[in-house]
Parts: structure tokens; sequence; C-alpha cells
């Protein structure tokens, strides 16, 4: 890893910082978020790397990589740090600003997964499970994935086969164009 | 028609790189009432200091002022130099054209200009002042330690040694503090007690040391050199004079499951007991509330075979009151624990450790006691739960140190070290044992330190593994650690048989209201503030009292008696004149005007105003007034600006003075 | 004939997965506010909060969709109950980012054309039952006590993380479930994972991840010798009950009579080779306090559940 002032990218350091309101500079790399991450093993890079590629401006090294994605958020790291860096901030911050580069990052299953979820939004106002699942197998060609699981939930009354339009549709459809404004605009982040 | 002289100093090129220095020195010649004024590059230095005397004497000055650094750091030298020459040297001010100008400002007329300004502020102070005279102050030579360690022994010794009388008070019923609970010491492993019980017995019988025991500070009065100090001696409920120390009272008394302090709740002790076998004094204490007899009224089994017949049931409190000169305190430290803390305590507990439910989840002190030859196992290691030796043993650092989220910023600076020793010591009783030990760094500065580590790791086979514990839960009889590997990249889970957590050092209990007493300043950690953090260590900013050992903050036994040893050559210099010289910038009231509403003694920070009575010749009462005592008075001034009838007023910096100063601008 | 009238009332937020796959939190929940006489009405119009997906590539937006809900519900009387801890996490986490970042929350007022409606107090069920109603009362309003009933309590990570946002209970040892399940007669047991993820989301997107970390639980509270599992989450009792069977397949398959013939290496019972794998029922909160409570055992959703809890339930006579 040469260093450099060329090579370590401060400026988006500053702008993960920006977005998730925390300081990448404050972790001394205790170590003791990766410690109880359930997901570390996942994941390439342990959290606490993460936050070291962060502090030395490496961003392509860890927007490449699938760790920020096998995140779960469960907020288990920054409870416990023991300096307050908001690490679970931070990864959605550089989620978001993967999405926004619609980067070089290898997982895509997770990703798909999101972008269904926030368009069952857009479309229906509320989540439209079966629908979600489905779409879910059809785009990451799995077609045959928890197939035996979906009949059992339609007998149980879990899932409906079909679903109405949210009555505040047009307000939902309204904040998301409000923010695609916000952003063209530089507004917002 | 004053004269004064004006000296404006290069201080090489920190001044005169910013301003004109020559254009000041020619404007202040201006100045009505200036008799003499030049510029000079280094007022300090010996030829600078000679210009100013021989300038005094054939200007024949009735006043000075040097335009240069901060006061903080030449006023001493430029009054020294003034007095030299036959100036009364509170005649002498300096105008700080340094701190307060060339080093804050970069335009070179703006910042002239200011210059200028600053020393005509002076000038006509100087103009307005008085001659003072310092004031002195007799000096009790005797000194008062509070707290027993090792700390306060230390200071004991070396200013009994020096022929002065101390009085050393210590709240448990014996000295030894926590010196006395390890087992090993680093870097040497030498035995604690060992070293110690010799001191701690000195102490005892040097003729110029009275050592109160279970004793504790009520109320301090008084200023440096003449402290009047209010102790409370607890009822031991034993006759001091009468006991032998023979112990009998301790093998028959029925109450003997009670946890003991000493063995961190992990051994027993008897209702009327000595903390530990080497105690001094070896005189017993009843512990009244576990004690069958204050309880309940029946028993008095101790009383009926003391042979000398020194248990005393009715004993009270003693109250006395003694007069010092100057009070070292060393009061100690306490250990932090991981119980859950009180809702909306700064400090927090770790509840991914279990809050100190789990039984076999202990710090630091604990695993000294089990270690210890006298400690509850008789020096094995053994689990607390169900008593059997660990196999695999892990250690944690840094719990409760270096974490702002918890409340704890600052580093306990002993643990990297007793946690090296501790693996060391578990390897030398269970040889087939296992020690790991979670860190974050290994803090091992001092002399023969970071080769003590070296040799944990490299002969003592302890593994030590970079990275920081998450949590911790019972499984099975053994504790699952979840800790990381940051150098591998790795989650580590260990099975645990015994998890020792070196937990941080904070203040002793009740270290704040201690410091209310005496009137020191502390942190927002309770450790008390020292005067100065690199040339000041030892003092406090009240005069007369010296901090030693951890309570000034976290501290290991090397420097904990070099502290002490500084404390007592700081009271031994005072000790060293009859009289004590103060700067004589105090305040004066002016009793013809004062009404006595006692604004001021509510707002002196240094408790210098008293109540006078002012007596016509008959003795009647005419009023009551303020009296500021100048042997506390710290010259801040807060009582001149708070008194309503301005009767109050500092010298050197009178109500004159100041409005000459603001009416120059 | 006028009803009586509510102990308490509250709105309602049900969240996307009450009406549908977690059908059974809403049913009992209704259910249970019935049989103690509170209120619940749920708000119009409400949509999608975003949940996990929203927030972790866009916050702004996961921010904008809570506030707008939040206006929804301030049309309708009373705190605000939610039930499922992913909806609660983020009203309340959206409540508190712009109470205290004036930049952002201009930004959000922006974002949903309309101030943000920050004064409603978010509730969960948990700490309606236990706080608002009150644990002395609950238990005196306990008609069908769960003797006998070991129970595991499953907080999973949204309820009490991080610290300062739920606010509902110490996150590394709350009490909440403990203390309502003791009022309600049934016995807590103590184990070691009620705090641990479940694997969340990953259900949809990567299942093997929901597969291992539900199976620490679920071993865990079996070593805990627990009967079932209670759950206040819709996501962790998905996760842990309709991945149930896929679970046990997977870390504790039993042998059988083919797989020794053809010579199967595959151990009986649990991934660390102890004892065979129970089924373990997963309730939710709302099934056994509303069960204790005495309401109709046909409206509690038991049927929905995959793992059968029929079985346990008629052994320990509480149906």
């Amino acid at each position: 890893m040469h260093l450099s002032n060329e090579t370590m990218n401060v400026g988006f350091v500053k702008k993960v910082e920006a977005l998730s309101g925390t300081s990448v500079r404050r972790c001394f790399q205790c170590g003791k978020c990766s410690a109880g991450c359930p997901m570390a093993a996942f994941m390439e890079h342990p959290p606490n790397r993460i936050v070291r590629l962060l502090q030395l401006g490496q961003w392509e090294r860890v927007l490449a990589g699938r760790s920020i994605w096998y995140c779960a958020s469960c907020e288990t790291c920054s409870t416990r740090c023991p300096n307050k860096v908001n690490l679970a901030s931070i990864m959605d911050a550089l989620r978001k600003l993967s999405w926004d580069a619609d980067g070089p990052s290898k997982e895509s299953y997770v990703q798909l997964a999101n972008r269904l979820f926030i368009e069952n939004i857009r479309t229906y106002g509320r989540q439209y499970e079966l629908r979600l699942g489905a779409a879910f197998n059809l785009k990451s060609g799995q077609f045959l994935k928890d197939l035996m699981l979906g009949p059992k939930l339609l007998a149980r009354g879990k899932l409906k086969m079909f679903h109405s339009k949210n009555k505040n549709l047009p307000e939902i459809e309204a904040i998301f164009s409000r923010i695609e404004e916000m952003r063209k605009k530089g507004e917002a982040l | 028609m004053s004269r004064i002289g004006v000296f404006v100093c290069h201080c090489g090129e920190n001044v005169s790189r910013t301003v004109d220095v020559e254009r000041v020195a020619k404007e202040a010649g201006e100045i009505s009432g200036v008799a003499y004024s030049c510029d000079y590059k280094y007022m300090c230095s010996d030829p600078g200091q000679n210009l100013l005397k021989k300038a005094v004497a054939e200007q024949n000055l009735d006043g000075v002022v040097v335009a240069a650094c901060s006061p903080r750091m030449h006023e001493k030298t430029f009054r020294k130099a003034a007095a030299a020459s036959g100036l009364n040297p509170y005649l002498c001010d300096m105008a700080n054209i340094r701190e307060h100008c060339s080093w804050v400002h970069e335009n070179r007329e703006e910042a002239t200009a200011k210059a200028s300004d600053i020393v005509k502020l002076m000038v006509e102070r100087v103009k307005k002042g008085k001659a003072l005279a310092p004031i002195t102050v007799p000096v009790t030579k005797k000194a008062l330690v509070i707290g027993g360690g090792i700390a306060g022994i230390q200071a004991a010794l070396d200013i009994a040694d020096s022929g002065h009388q101390v009085l050393l008070v210590e709240r448990e019923p014996s000295i030894g503090g926590h010196m006395a609970q390890l087992s090993e010491t680093f870097p040497t492993l030498d035995c604690s007690q060992c070293i110690m019980t010799p001191k701690m017995v000195d102490v005892a019988n040097h003729p110029n040391i009275t050592l109160y025991t279970f004793a504790e500070i009520e109320k301090v009065e008084g200023y440096i050199g003449n402290f009047s100090v209010t102790v409370r001696r607890k009822a031991r409920s034993v006759d001091e004079d009468k006991c032998t120390g023979c112990g009998i009272c301790m093998t028959k008394c029925p109450k003997k499951k009670i946890p003991n302090d000493f063995d961190q709740g992990h051994g027993m002790r008897t209702a009327i007991y000595v903390p530990f076998p080497q105690a001094v004094p070896n005189t017993p204490v009843i512990d009244r509330e576990n004690c069958t007899m204050f309880q309940s009224g029946n028993c008095g089994v101790c009383a009926k075979v003391c042979g000398p017949g020194a248990v005393d049931f009715q004993q009270e409190d003693r109250i006395t009151v003694e007069a010092v000169g100057a009070i070292v305190v060393a009061t100690g430290f306490k250990l932090y624990s991981i119980d859950r803390k009180p809702e909306g305590s700064p400090i927090q507990g770790y509840g991914e450790f279990g809050y100190g439910t789990i039984p076999d989840v202990i710090d630091g002190m604990t695993f000294e006691r089990l270690a210890s030859a006298s400690g509850p196992t008789g020096g094995k290691i053994l689990r607390p739960s169900d008593g059997r030796e660990p196999k695999q043993v892990v250690f944690i650092q840094c719990v409760g140190s270096r974490a702002r989220e918890k409340g704890i910023s600052y580093c306990s600076k002993v643990c990297c070290m007793y946690t090296a020793k501790h693996t060391m010591l578990y390897h030398h009783k269970v040889h087939d044992g296992q020690a790991y030990v979670f860190y974050m760094d290994a803090r091992t500065p001092g002399k023969g330190y970071d080769e003590f580590w070296r040799r944990a790791v490299e002969e003592e086979e302890a593994v030590y593994i970079r990275g920081m514990v998450s949590r911790m839960y019972q499984r099975g009889g053994k504790i699952v650690v979840m800790g990381s590997d940051t150098l591998v990249g790795v989650q580590v889970e260990i099975e645990a048989d015994l998890v020792v957590l070196a937990t941080a050092v904070q203040a002793q209990e009740g270290a704040d209201l201690l410091a209310q007493k005496l009137g020191i300043s502390y942190d927002k950690y309770n450790f008390y503030s020292e005067a100065h953090a690199k040339l000041k260590p030892v003092e406090c900013a009240t005069a007369g009292i010296y901090l030693a050992g951890a309570c000034q903050g976290p501290k290991d036994i090397p420097d904990t008696v070099s502290q002490a040893s500084a404390a007592a050559a700081k009271v031994m210099m005072l000790f060293s004149k009859d009289q004590m010289e103060r700067d004589p910038v105090v305040a004066k009231v002016n009793e013809k005007y004062c009404v006595g509403c006692l604004a001021c003694k509510k707002v002196c920070p240094y408790g210098a105003v008293e109540e006078k009575e002012i007596r016509d010749r008959q003795g009647n009462l005419v009023k009551v007034t303020a009296y500021v005592n100048p042997g506390v008075c710290g010259g801040c001034g807060t009582c001149q600006a708070t008194c309503p009838s301005k009767s109050v007023e500092l010298d050197g910096y009178t109500d004159e003075q100041i409005m000459a100063m603001i009416e120059a601008l | 004939m006028t009803p009586k009238k509510h102990v308490l009332d509250y709105s309602y937020y049900p969240g996307c997965s009450l009406h549908a796959s977690g059908r059974e939190y809403d049913i009992s929940t209704r259910a249970l506010f019935k049989a103690l006489n509170m209120g619940l009405k749920e708000v119009p119009g409400w949509f999608c909060c975003g949940a996990t997906p929203a927030h972790n590539v866009d916050e702004l937006l996961s921010l904008s969709l809570c506030a707008k809900n939040l206006s929804l519900a301030e049309t309708v009387e009373g705190d605000l109950a939610v039930a499922c801890a992913a909806c609660f996490s983020r009203l309340k986490t959206t409540q508190h980012h712009l109470k205290g970042d004036e930049a952002k929350r201009k930004q959000v007022e922006k974002a949903i054309d309309g101030p943000a409606a920050l004064g409603k107090p978010v509730k969960h069920i948990l700490e309606i039952l236990a706080r608002d109603f009150g644990l002395a009362r609950l238990e005196g309003n306990v008609k069908k006590p769960l003797m006998g009933l070991k129970v595991a309590c499953y907080y999973g990570c949204l309820l009490t993380r991080p610290p300062e946002v739920p606010d509902l209970d110490d996150c590394e040892d709350p009490s909440i479930m403990e203390d309502i399940l003791r009022a309600l007669g049934a016995e807590p047991v103590k184990w070691s994972h009620r705090m641990e993820c479940c694997g969340a989301n990953f259900t949809l997107s990567r299942p093997g991840v929901v597969l291992k970390l539900s199976n620490a639980i679920l071993e865990s509270a079996q070593a805990a010798d627990a009967d079932c599992i209670m759950v206040a989450c819709p996501l962790c009792h998905g996760n842990l009950d309709i991945r149930q069977q896929g679970i046990k397949e997977k870390y504790a398959p039993e042998v059988t009579l083919m797989g020794n013939i053809f010579g199967s290496d595959q151990k009986q019972g649990n991934s660390d080779g102890g004892e065979p794998r129970r089924e373990t029922p997963i309730f939710y909160v709302t099934q056994l306090a509303a069960l204790a409570m005495g309401a109709p055992t046909d409206k509690l959703g038991l049927e929905s559940i995959i793992i059968d809890p029929m079985p346990l339930l008629r052994e320990k006579k509480l149906l």
C-alpha cells in the first residue's frame, strides 16, 4: 500500500463522516466491534478493518468488497464501541455511496433484495411479500429457492396472493421525487 | 511627579518580529510621568537586568514597567532586579506585549499600536501604585499525612526522619493500603508485604510519628503554616493501650463468616478482627454492624476471653483538634467495578461481561488475593465458583479505561504491567495452565518494564491476543469469551475457566468530599489537581497542601514513592523557616466603610474572609466588619468586584489603579 | 349498549409484516388489547417505514418515510403503539435524529413537504404492557396463568440497541420481557443468546446467514431447557419459526435408516454433537399474554405458526 496525499482519499472519508455523523479517527482499532459482529465470518474485511481502511483513505478496497453488504444492522458494534464510533451509521453511509456509484461491489444478492424492497414501497406503499420473494428468485436466477415454503405460508394465511395499492401512494411517489430533486440540486447528500 | 522607567524588550525576535519596539519605546517616552524609556534585545539577560538597575539608580526612577513577555515568566526576575537597585519590587510591573500581542497578531501596524496601549496602561497603573512589603506568617512545624498506604507511609517517614512531627491519619483499621493486598510486585516480583511491612513497623515505632488508624478527617480550617484539623477517631471498641495483639478474641468470636474487604469479599473474617495478620497497629476493631453483641445484646465472648480486658463495648468516637503546618494528601485509589451503575451515572458498568454476576469473572485485585500466600485460598489459584484449578485463564485489559463511552477516557497506567505479572504468577503456580491476554497496546515504559512484559510473552508462554472482547457468557460451567484478533483479522472464541479483568483505577471513595473539606481542586474523575502538570506535580493550587500517590492519578509503586518523597521535600522546605513570606497582593478591608454584609465572605474561594468585631473603648460592639486574613488571601480580587460599598481592595490592584488603566486607553 | 370506556387508548402502526407473514402478531395484539380493554386504532393510510433496506442505502429516504408516517399518526388519538421491532426502531430513530439534527430535519421536511411530527411518543407493545398498563395490573388480569411453561425470552437486536434510541431497557441485560412473563405466571429461563442477532432480513437474500445465526439461538434455548421461545418482532419470529425446519436439516439432522445404509456420516443431533434437536415453538409475546388473559384460543393466530405449538400447549394444559 503506497501512502501519500494522492492515494489517501480524504474527501471520501469526510463524505462518509458527514453522512454518518460520526468520526472515523476516533477508532483506535481495539477490535471489539469485530469480536461481537454476528456477520464477521461472512465478511472479507471485519468491521474494524473497514474503519482502518477508511482511516487510510482506501475507499476502493472498502466499496469493492462484499463486507459492507453483509452487515446485518444489528447495532452491536455501535453499542459496544468504547469510543462511541457509530459503526452502524458508517456502514449505512458506505452502502449508500456504493449504491450511488452503482459500484464495483461483488454483492449482488443483497443489493438486489434492497432494491426490490424499495421498489415495493414505490409501487404498492406496503411490502407485497409474495412479489418480493418471487421477483428476487426470478432476478437472481434462483428459481427453486424456498420453493417449498411458498405454499406452506400461503396456506396459513401468512402470504397474500394479491395486494392493493396504498391510498397514500401519490404522496409516497412525491417523497421519492422530491428527494431525487434535492440530490440533483445538491441540497442533500 | 512620577519618574517611571519603561524598558521595551525585543525578546529576540518574539516581540520585534511583529511589534515595532523602537516606536513603542519612543511613544512611551512621551507619556507624562515617564522619565526614561528604551528598548533592548533581551531584558531578562544579565546585561538587560543591569540596564534596568543602572537606569533606576541613575535616573532616580520611582517605578518601572518592563514591556516584554508574560509576568508568569519573569515578573520575579525583574522585581528582584528592581529590589536590588533599591526600588520597592511591587512598583515594578510587566506589560505583556508578547503573549497578549506579538504572538497573537500578524498586522504590524495594529500590533504596534496595541503594544503602545498596553504599555500606557501599565504606566498609569504603576503611577498609582504603592510600595508593599511581603507578609510573614508563622509556621507550625507539624505535618498531617492523610492516608496510610505506601505514599502516606513514605511521606510520613521522610518528614519524620528530617526531625519534624507527623500525624498520620488512616481510614482503615490498619495502614498498608492496596500495596498490602498485592502478592508480588513488578518488575522484580518482590513479595509486596515483605518490602512493605518493615516500613509499616517503622511508622508505628517512629518517635516523630503519631498514628491514628480507623480515623477520618472531619474538618479542615486555616491556611498554610497554620491549619486546624478536626480528626474523628472512630470507636474500635478495643482499648489500644491495653490490647497486646494476642488475637484470642478473634479465635473465639462466633461470627466467622463475614466477607473480608481485604480479600475483595472472597475470604472470611470475624466480627472482631484485624484486616490482615501483619496489620499495623495489631489492635483489632469490632465491626459493630455485624457484631452480635451490638446488634442484639448477647455475646461478649471476646471481652470475656481478653486477658488485659481491652475490649470496651462502651467506647465512643473521639474528636481531636490538631494544629499542623502542612498537609500531605495520600488517599490512594479504588478499583472500578463492572457492576450495573445507577441510572444517569456518567460511569457505565459492563453488561456484556455479566454486570458482575458471573462468579468466575474477577478483577485484578481479587487475582492478587488468590495468588497471595495469606489469601483466601492460601496462594492457590482456584475458581471462586467450585474451587477447581483453572486450566484456561483469560485476562482482559482496558476494562473501563480508555473508554469514553463508559465514562473513563484515561489510561490506568499499571494494568499492562500487572497483567503480565499475573500471567507469570499463574504460570508459576499452574504449570499446565494457559494464560491468554486480550490487549490493545502494551504500555510498559519504566525501567525494566518492557523486558518484563517480553518475558511474560516469550518465556512464560502467555498468549497475547491483540484485540478486545465483545462479550462473555456462561456455558456448561465455563465462560465463553468472544473476542477478536485484529492482527490476524478473525474472531476468537475461548472457553475460559477463569476470567480476570484489568479494571480501571479510579479515585478513592469519598475523594470529592475530602477535597471539599480541604479546599483543593479535583478533576471530573475526582483525581486531585496538581498546581502545574509539569512543574508543580506535588503541590496544589491551595498553598500548604501537597499530593502524593494515586490520589493525583493512576500510578505504580516506584512513581508513588518518588512523589511521596517529593511531597515530603516540599513540606520540609516549608518547615525550614520559622516564618513564611507571602506575596503582599492581598485584599484589605476599609473598616470605616464596610457595613458587614459579608458578601465577600460568600464569594471568597479561599475562605480568607473572617468577621471582625469593631468595639469602642468601653468594649461595646460598634459594628461587625469583614476582615481578610492576609495569610490565606490568594489575591484573586473577587471580593473587590463583589463589594457593594467598595470597601475592600486588593493592594496592587486598587480601584484607583484600575480606573487609571481604563482611562488611559 | 355503550361500550365500557377504555383503560388506555393507542394509535396503532402494525407495519407490513403484521399484515402478511407476521399476521399472528397482529391478530394476537388486537385480541390482547381487547382482553385488557385498551383501545387500539390503526393509523389510516400508513405505509412501509422502509425497515432495514431503506436506511441501509438511503437514510434520507428512510427518515422521510417514517416522518410522513408519524404525521399520519397525528390524526389518531393516543400514543403510537408499534409491534414490530424494526418499525419501532426506525420510527424512534427518526424522532431522535430529527430532534437532534436541525439540518437533517429541514431536508426531511422538504422531502415530505410538511412539518416533522416529533411529539407523539412511540411505544413498543412491551413497554405498553409493562409500564403503561403496569405489571401489577397485568398480573391482576391473568385468568389462565401459564404455569409450568418455561420460556426463553428473545430480544433480538432492535428492541434495545443502540442505547440512546429505543430507550426501552438496558441493552446488555434487559428484563422487560421476563418481567411480563413472570406476571403471566410463566417461568423465564436464563440463557446466553437472548440478545444475539437472528440474521434479520438476510432471510430473503442470503438465507444461509439466517440458518447459521438462528441455529445458535435455537441451540442455546434448548441447552437452557426452554419449552419455547418468545419474541416481539415478526422478522425474528420468521427466522426462528419458518426456517426452523431448514436449520435442523442443516445443523442437526436426524440420522435416518436410509442415511445409515447409504453411508451417511452425519452425526445425530446438534452441530456440537449434543442431544437431538427438539422442535421449539416460537410465540409472540402478545400470543402468550392474550392466552393468559383468557382470550379465545382460536383468535390468537396459533394455527399460523409453522412449528406446531399445540402439542406443547396441550401438554402444559394451557388450552
